[in-house]
């Protein structure tokens, strides 16, 4: 996979009503990744709260520094990006 | 003079037998589809309520002559004018969806008349036929008298023309119904799943509907048109008897699957038309309400006279009473520039005090993300509000994927249905559209709006793409008519979390 492959993804962030396309690049990081899925939602449809996000795949949680690449994440997979927080995720 | 039922056999029953050619080159098994059913059993198909050509014309000469006399009428009044806008959007969708949805019926109808395996079948779907051309015409002709007064009624006959994801969703699931399968599949998904089981009824609560709104003209369009549907459907149901009694699987199989698809439309269409666009004051039951009233009794009555089973997935057809068309609602209205009406949100307070005592989940489920919309309109940052990507949209019924399902812990998410097939991933809305894909794998399915835009079929391959891609041109795409009827409530509370104006 080439670093600025694009790499179009299914994505739901948090308590959000619906599934959306989100295209990253392969060198994008976990971090970059839930602020890419967010920007589409976040204060918008869900209420920005003030924690951290994580990026969840197949039940795994992706450290944030991690590529899409290296995290071994293809084309058309599905993620959810939920707060990292008890709190949040209620 | 011959009494009628000295002649109403032989009118009806014209098959004769072939010297020249064989029974397979005239009624081939790809169109006739007679299956495990022998040959001979559909001699025996039989309609409950018959009728002769001189008596259908008759009666549909009478039928029209109504219909545009009211219409006439009408035409010199102010009662266009005076409707409200969720009511108007309501029949724009209804046009717009409708109006070449009931041309392919009569290609649907005219299969029948040509490759049912019974001269009595073959005659009813020639009056069928004739019936779907005149809501063809009616339907397009009544909408096209608006079209002068606002834009978005031209697409009462475009709509079907354009690649807008709406008509996609509805051709699939249309040339999947009408089109594609053998006469025998087709009597069992059009006249009985979805015209005895759905369009029947749901044109009789439209019809009542549009006369609460002041609507008189539509509601004598939908009431013509609904006389029809009672005749011509009865083909499903000698066609059912008969498959049951030879092929009970496969008949199961068919009723299901149409079903599900009906359903999942009516969910998107009717659903938000029902419970947001009609005034809360014309209101007469939910959506749930009528669907448990109409169709899910007299559905479940049919496939038990039948003999056949509740459809696998019913648990989750139920649960999605409470969930897919405020999750459909949801994303038309944020993708309204995708849309030919006006979407009018409908969450004022009074308005949610309704849907929380129809829904009681509704205010956890909806409620918080229609709090941060009413904010953000509230905030002036309408951009906001506004789509930046596409739904993923599923590869069954290419509807959004946004049903809503709690967890074990209580948690609500949209949650991911996938499968891999043929080297790629698909994604679905529900379990049901996930099974329905896999066991009809081999079919030809339509490219959802999300496939054709990876493709890169839809160029440039942003928003402005997708809506040129679409047709939508600026004095048709949907907005909310009232933005203020429904966030004025709420102006001037404390709000945190908004995403900043651009």
């Amino acid at each position: 996979m080439r670093s600025t492959e694009l790499v179009p993804l299914h994505a739901v962030f948090a308590t959000d009503f619906v599934a959306i396309l989100v295209p990253v690049t392969a060198d994008s990081t976990m971090a970059q990744v839930a602020e890419a899925v967010a920007a589409h939602v976040e204060g918008k449809r869900v209420r920005a709260l003030p924690f951290e996000k994580v990026v969840i795949h197949q039940g795994r949680r992706l450290p944030s520094s991690l590529t899409v690449a290296e995290a071994g994440l293809n084309p058309l997979d599905h993620v959810t990006v939920e707060y990292d927080s008890a709190e949040a995720t209620a | 003079m011959l009494k009628r039922e000295e002649w109403e056999g032989f009118v009806r029953e014209v098959d004769w037998t072939y010297s020249y050619v064989d029974d397979e080159a005239v009624y081939p098994e790809w169109q006739s589809g007679t299956g495990k059913v022998p040959r001979e059993a559909w001699l025996g198909w039989e309609e409950d309520y018959k009728v002769s050509y001189p008596e259908y014309v008759a009666t549909q000469r009478e039928k029209e002559t109504a219909a545009y006399a009211v219409k006439a009428a009408l035409q010199r009044s102010t009662a266009f004018d005076d409707l409200d806008d969720g009511w108007k959007s309501a029949t724009k969708m209804h046009f717009g969806g409708v109006a070449l949805v009931e041309y392919a019926a009569v290609l649907a109808e005219l299969k029948m008349a040509r490759f049912g395996l019974s001269g009595a079948w073959r005659n009813m779907a020639t009056f069928g036929q004739l019936d779907e051309l005149r809501h063809a015409q009616i339907t397009t002709y009544f909408g096209h008298e608006f079209v002068a007064k606002d834009p978005q009624y031209d697409w009462t006959q475009k709509t079907f023309h354009t690649n807008d994801w709406v008509p996609i969703a509805l051709r699939n699931l249309f040339d999947g119904m009408m089109l594609a399968p053998n006469v025998v599949d087709v009597a069992i998904e059009l006249p009985l799943t979805f015209e005895t089981g759905f369009t029947n009824l749901q044109f009789v609560a439209l019809a009542a509907d549009a006369l609460e709104s002041g609507d008189v003209n539509f509601a004598n369009m939908i009431s013509s048109i609904q006389t029809d549907e009672a005749r011509h459907s009865q083909q499903g149901g000698p066609t059912l008897e008969i498959l049951v009694e030879h092929d009970p699987v496969r008949a199961q199989w068919v009723i299901d699957k149409s079903f599900w698809g009906s359903a999942r439309v009516f969910a998107a269409l009717t659903g938000p038309a029902m419970d947001y666009y009609t005034p809360l004051e014309h209101r007469k039951q939910s959506y749930r309400e009528f669907m448990e009233e109409w169709i899910i009794d007299q559905f479940i009555r049919t496939v038990q006279d039948y003999g056949l089973r509740k459809p696998w997935f019913w648990d989750e057809f139920m649960r999605g009473l409470d969930t897919w068309h405020h999750g459909l609602h949801m994303g038309l209205w944020y993708w309204r520039p995708t849309i030919w009406w006006r979407p009018k949100a409908g969450v004022s307070k009074a308005e949610r005090e309704w849907l929380v005592d129809k829904y009681p989940n509704w205010e956890k489920l909806y409620g918080d993300k229609w709090d941060v919309i009413i904010d953000n309109v509230n905030a002036n940052n309408l951009e906001a509000t506004l789509p930046e990507t596409l739904p993923w949209l599923c590869s069954t019924c290419h509807l959004p994927c946004c049903n809503a399902t709690q967890s074990r812990d209580g948690r609500w998410r949209v949650r991911d249905r996938s499968l891999e097939y043929d080297g790629r991933t698909y994604h679905f809305c529900t379990n049901a559209c996930r099974q329905i894909f896999w066991k009809d794998r081999d079919n030809v399915n339509h490219e959802t709006l999300i496939d054709r835009f990876l493709d890169g079929q839809i160029q440039p391959m942003d928003l402005g793409g997708v809506l040129d891609y679409m047709g939508m041109t600026p004095d048709v795409m949907g907005d909310d008519p009232d933005y203020a009827a429904w966030t004025k409530d709420y102006v001037g509370r404390p709000v945190s979390g908004l995403a900043r104006a651009e």
